[in-house]
């Protein structure tokens, strides 16, 4: 536990329909102090699974019933972002750099040491963090965009694509003085510090093709 | 049944017939004889009573006559004495004129023959003073010159008045002082001087000499000019005659009449015996017919007493019953009735007592003992106490009865069962008949359809009008003699399609009644010819699809009758009509035929002519052609030819054989290196779990803040999983045993011959040369075969391929056999290939090591493991002349039997 470096909410959810392999696997996460779910089927995984799941998840290919693959792509449909390690047979080569074509994390062939498996784990966890923290704040700059009066947006779109105050008076038709009011407006309501940060919030949210 | 008229029986008859006539014309004749006597005898007496008459009147007249003359002479003299003067003349002449009816005029003639006096005095013939005619005078002369009376000839007088003039003399002496003269009227003498009973009985007539008549009595009646007589009358002479002629006597009967009324009755006794013959021949005509149809009657006719027994009995009885019908009179009639029988026919007989005519059905007994049905006919006569009956055997309508019931029994059982609907209509259209069948399949009931007018229940609402267009076709007796097709909607709302065919219904005098339809669900037709005509798209889609060449030809004239579109556009689109051998190549030659096609008939067929591959020989490409002789869609014998090009495919086949070979032979192989990643996967699973265990064990203690009891659970469950990774192994080695070799005695010769006939396909392709030497007499090795096999062929390909790149010329490969000591045979595959590098060498054995791009790098490990396996060696050596030689061992059979007994 001493070597975890996962947030508190984040867990390992394990899908193995062997469960010698399952419980192997919960005993030595567990060991190295994260925290880990065990499922024996896609199907029971899938029965609990909602989006606030925070974590990664670790697949056995082969199992009866759905299987691992079968469970990512079901998972990538429900636009899951959890990230995904398949543990691999012998024979399953082929398949598990298909699933890696697809956007899963990585794969590990059985037997698997316990430091590869480790590692994967703790690069996921890293990922997933990094991907929640953007999409939070990704929410947060929608939100605030969404609290601008017509003007205060109109104001803000010229701000983006370079215009200064001048410029945008002239375009809008109003005053510079006008314009310096939005502007801070704007500033504030968007809790941007620089203009640097509030350009790069907006194209978060809004791709530059969006932007009017 | 025999003609009864013989002649001998005529004869008789027509004598008995004849005697009646005879005797009436004999006594007609005799009558006649008699009649004709009596008659001439009374004619005789009535000429006797004429001539007596006759001769009477004349006399009567005579005396008149002379009387006249008397009383003339009286005159004469006294005037010849002038006694007598005009008066007295007058009175005396007028006197007798009026006693005398027949005298007209008396008067007298001067000697100068001029009249002096004449009486009576009002005459107006006799004029005084007249002269005497020339005829008058002749006579006047001749009684002067006679001085005797003289009678002039009658005359017709002027007064038309036939007169007789008589002229007497008158003499003084010799002195002549003229005549007196009286005149007669004819007429007169003859009415006055006979008497009135003269008259009524004859006709009295005069007649001159000319036979003229002068005068007659009477004209009134009819004369019977056979009863007549003629005198002469004289005076006055002159040939004057009289004659009486006998007038027909009313009150008597005709002379003729005996006669007539002879043969009137005759005759008439003749037609009524002519009746009578007819009437009787008639009558025995009509008895004879009666007879004959008594005799000849298909039915039993009998005459039976009112005591029941039979008095007469026709020939049918014999025929129907077989008893004589002289046997059966006198036999009562309830001794052959059936038994069961004999109450309703005693019941019918007491009707029959009673007067009443009967008519009843019963069974009879027969002469033989069988029995037969027969229905009587029976009226009683009370007052000839008999009973005349006709029986009819009615056996066979009966017997016809029964089987018309069975007959329409089964014809009712046949149409429930035929499955054709049967649906008839009446003139008007309206369905007067409808089958079980077509209740089935039209769903409704029989009562629901008899009855029914247009539009008919089963009619589909959607094409009504083509059904009334139909019904319309059908009623004008238009409809086609192929039928209708039509839908028909079930009643439960289904739709089927049907096919109508219709025929006209027509009754036992022949008139059409109705229409009748006979009809056939074709709803499972229609699919299958739908089908059918798919299939047959699809099989000219598919024919002229197809790249081979597909040609029908007729077997003897070799005529094209069918080509699909590959052979036209190989051989020309004229292909048909036209000769194989003349359009086709390459053909196969005659002697390559199994059998001439020529010879065979339809009964050989289906035959196969030809099989095999040709090679055309301008463009070099390889057909297989296939022919076969079969029967056309005419019934005649045709070869039919696909040619297929298999130019590419003979390459490709070839290399897919080798391919399939390969793979065949190395199937075996191929098990073991499954079981191999089997045994990897299967092992994966608790070597995993291990190794998590463990893992998470070391993890735990290093950290420190390990809890025993935990890793002891832990260190439980991987030892549990080693202990699963055990059994897996022992499940494996259980299923390796189990497709252990089959080893038995072998001689390697006839190995090396298989392995090398599977090589030789590779080594003509890559033109390698394989020589095969195996030293003779070599014992038996004990192997399986097919693993050795393997394992020689799998050399041997080593060995090809590792020569693929050198000199054609050097390109040979020794496969050798020989002992290898007293116990062992050994087998050495020697190429002159590109060799081995002693790294390579090193490494040969490795699992998963190859040189070759295709390989898998199992090959000589599995087939060291092999020969190993079967106590031999496999080594590999290089050769001396360049390339490589691996050879192996293998103990022999005998060598193998010690080592097992040893062991």
């Amino acid at each position: 536990m001493s070597e975890s470096h996962a947030a508190p909410d984040q867990q390992i959810f394990i899908v193995d329909d062997d469960e010698a392999l399952r419980d192997s696997l919960v005993w030595m996460l567990e060991s190295s102090g994260y925290a880990v779910a065990a499922f024996e089927s896609a199907e029971a995984f899938l029965a609990v699974y909602e989006e606030a799941m925070s974590g990664c998840l670790v697949l056995d290919v082969r199992m009866p019933g759905m299987s691992g693959l079968e469970l990512f792509e079901e998972l990538g449909r429900q636009r899951c972002t959890l990230p995904v390690i398949f543990i691999t047979g012998h024979g399953d080569v082929p398949m598990a750099v298909s699933a890696l074509k697809r956007g899963a994390v990585d794969f590990i062939e059985k037997p698997f040491g316990d430091q590869d498996m480790l590692r994967l784990v703790e690069q996921c966890l890293t990922q997933e963090r990094a991907s929640r923290s953007q999409r939070r704040l990704e929410a947060d700059t929608a939100r605030r965009l969404e609290h601008l009066t017509q003007r205060e947006r109109e104001v803000l779109d010229l701000i983006i694509v370079g215009k200064l105050n001048k410029q945008i008076a002239d375009v809008l038709g109003i005053s510079i003085k006008t314009v310096e009011v939005h502007r801070a407006r704007v500033m504030e309501k968007m809790g941007a510090h620089s203009l640097a940060e509030l350009v790069q919030h907006v194209v978060t949210v809004e791709p530059a093709g969006t932007v009017r | 049944m025999t003609e009864i008229d013989d002649p001998a029986q005529a004869a008789p008859n027509r004598w008995y017939w004849t005697a009646p006539y005879v005797a009436v014309v004999v006594f007609a004749l005799s009558m006649l004889a008699l009649v004709g006597l009596l008659q001439t005898r009374e004619l005789e007496s009535q000429r006797n009573a004429v001539a007596r008459d006759v001769q009477w009147a004349e006399q009567t007249m005579r005396l008149h006559m002379q009387g006249t003359e008397e009383f003339l002479g009286q005159l004469a003299r006294d005037l010849a004495a002038n006694a007598l003067d005009s008066d007295a003349f007058q009175l005396r002449a007028n006197q007798h004129i009026a006693n005398n009816g027949e005298l007209v005029n008396i008067a007298w003639v001067g000697d100068d023959g001029n009249v002096r006096w004449s009486a009576p005095f009002d005459t107006t013939d006799w004029l005084t003073g007249e002269s005497l005619s020339v005829q008058q005078t002749g006579v006047f002369q001749r009684a002067r010159d006679d001085g005797r009376v003289s009678y002039g000839e009658a005359y017709l007088s002027p007064r038309g008045v036939t007169v007789l003039e008589v002229y007497v003399p008158i003499r003084h002496g010799r002195e002549f002082r003229g005549a007196i003269v009286g005149v007669y009227s004819i007429e007169r003498i003859v009415r006055h001087l006979v008497p009135g009973w003269f008259a009524e009985k004859y006709r009295l007539a005069l007649l001159n000499a000319n036979g003229e008549t002068l005068a007659v009595n009477s004209m009134l009646k009819d004369l019977d000019e056979s009863i007549g007589f003629e005198i002469p009358l004289d005076p006055p002479g002159n040939g004057l005659l009289l004659r009486a002629t006998a007038f027909r006597t009313s009150e008597q009967l005709p002379q003729a009449l005996p006669t007539i009324l002879i043969i009137g009755l005759s005759v008439l006794v003749f037609w009524s015996l002519w009746m009578l013959r007819t009437h009787v021949q008639r009558r025995v005509q009509v008895e004879k017919e009666r007879d004959r149809l008594f005799n000849l009657s298909l039915d039993m006719l009998c005459v039976v007493g009112i005591d029941g027994t039979f008095r007469r009995c026709n020939p049918a009885f014999e025929r129907i019953l077989g008893y004589s019908p002289a046997a059966l009179p006198g036999t009562p009639m309830l001794d052959i009735v059936h038994r069961e029988d004999v109450a309703a026919t005693l019941e019918q007989l007491r009707l029959l007592a009673a007067g009443h005519p009967v008519k009843y059905e019963n069974r009879c007994l027969c002469a033989d003992g069988s029995y037969k049905w027969l229905v009587w006919s029976i009226n009683p006569v009370r007052t000839e106490k008999l009973v005349y009956a006709v029986a009819h055997d009615i056996t066979g309508r009966k017997a016809a009865e029964e089987a018309l019931r069975a007959e329409s029994a089964f014809r009712k059982a046949m149409e429930d069962s035929v499955m054709t609907g049967l649906r008839a209509i009446d003139l008007s259209g309206r369905i007067i008949y409808v089958n079980s069948a077509f209740c089935r399949m039209v769903g409704f009931d029989e009562g629901e359809l008899i009855g029914a007018e247009a539009p008919f229940p089963y009619w589909p609402s959607e094409e009504i009008p083509v059904c009334a267009r139909n019904l319309e076709l059908t009623l004008a007796g238009r409809a086609p003699s192929s039928g209708f097709e039509m839908r028909i909607r079930r009643k439960n709302g289904e739709r089927l399609d049907a096919r109508f065919y219709l025929s006209p219904l027509i009754d036992l005098a022949g008139r059409q009644t109705g229409w009748m339809a006979s009809v056939t669900d074709i709803t499972e037709p229609k699919r299958v010819r739908a089908a059918l005509e798919a299939a047959h798209e699809r099989f000219e889609a598919v024919i002229d699809g197809l790249d081979a060449a597909v040609f029908v030809s007729d077997a003897r004239t070799d005529e094209i009758l069918f080509a699909n579109r590959a052979f036209k556009a190989i051989h020309g689109f004229d292909a048909v009509g036209r000769t194989v051998r003349g359009v086709a190549v390459p053909q196969p030659e005659r002697g390559d035929y199994r059998v001439d096609p020529r010879s065979l008939t339809v009964g050989d067929l289906p035959r196969e002519l030809f099989d095999g591959e040709l090679q055309h020989p301008l463009s070099g490409r390889w057909y297989h052609v296939r022919e076969q002789a079969t029967r056309w869609v005419d019934g005649r014998v045709v070869r039919m030819g696909i040619a297929t090009d298999i130019t590419d495919r003979k390459q490709t086949a070839e290399i897919s054989r080798q391919q399939e070979e390969r793979l065949e032979r190395t199937a075996r192989l191929i098990t073991m290196g499954e079981m191999a990643s089997t045994l990897a996967h299967e092992l994966n699973q608790p070597l995993a779990a291990i190794a998590n265990y463990c893992a998470g064990c070391v993890t735990r203690m290093q950290a420190g803040n390990s809890k025993p009891e935990d890793l002891l659970a832990a260190m439980q469950k991987a030892s549990f999983q080693a202990e699963r990774a055990g059994k897996i192994i022992r499940r494996i080695r259980e299923f390796v045993k189990k497709s252990e070799p089959r080893r038995s005695a072998v001689q390697i010769a006839d190995v090396l011959d298989d392995a090398i006939g599977f090589a030789e396909i590779d080594s003509r392709r890559l033109g390698i040369r394989l020589i095969v030497d195996v030293a003779p007499g070599l014992s038996p090795v004990f192997a399986d075969r097919i693993m050795i096999e393997q394992v020689v062929l799998n050399l041997v390909r080593n060995g090809l391929d590792a020569m693929k790149d050198v000199l054609p010329e050097e390109r040979t490969l020794l496969v050798r056999a020989r002992d290898f000591g007293p116990h062992a045979v050994e087998v050495a595959v020697i190429d002159r290939g590109h060799g081995i590098s002693e790294d390579d060498r090193a490494r040969l054995f490795t699992p998963f090591y190859t040189t070759k791009t295709e390989g898998m790098g199992m090959g000589l490990n599995i087939c060291r493991s092999i020969i190993e396996f079967h106590d031999g060696r496999l080594i590999v050596d290089a050769n001396p002349e360049g390339g490589t030689i691996f050879s192996f061992t293998l103990p022999t059979e005998a060598a193998s039997e010690r080592v097992a007994r040893r062991a």
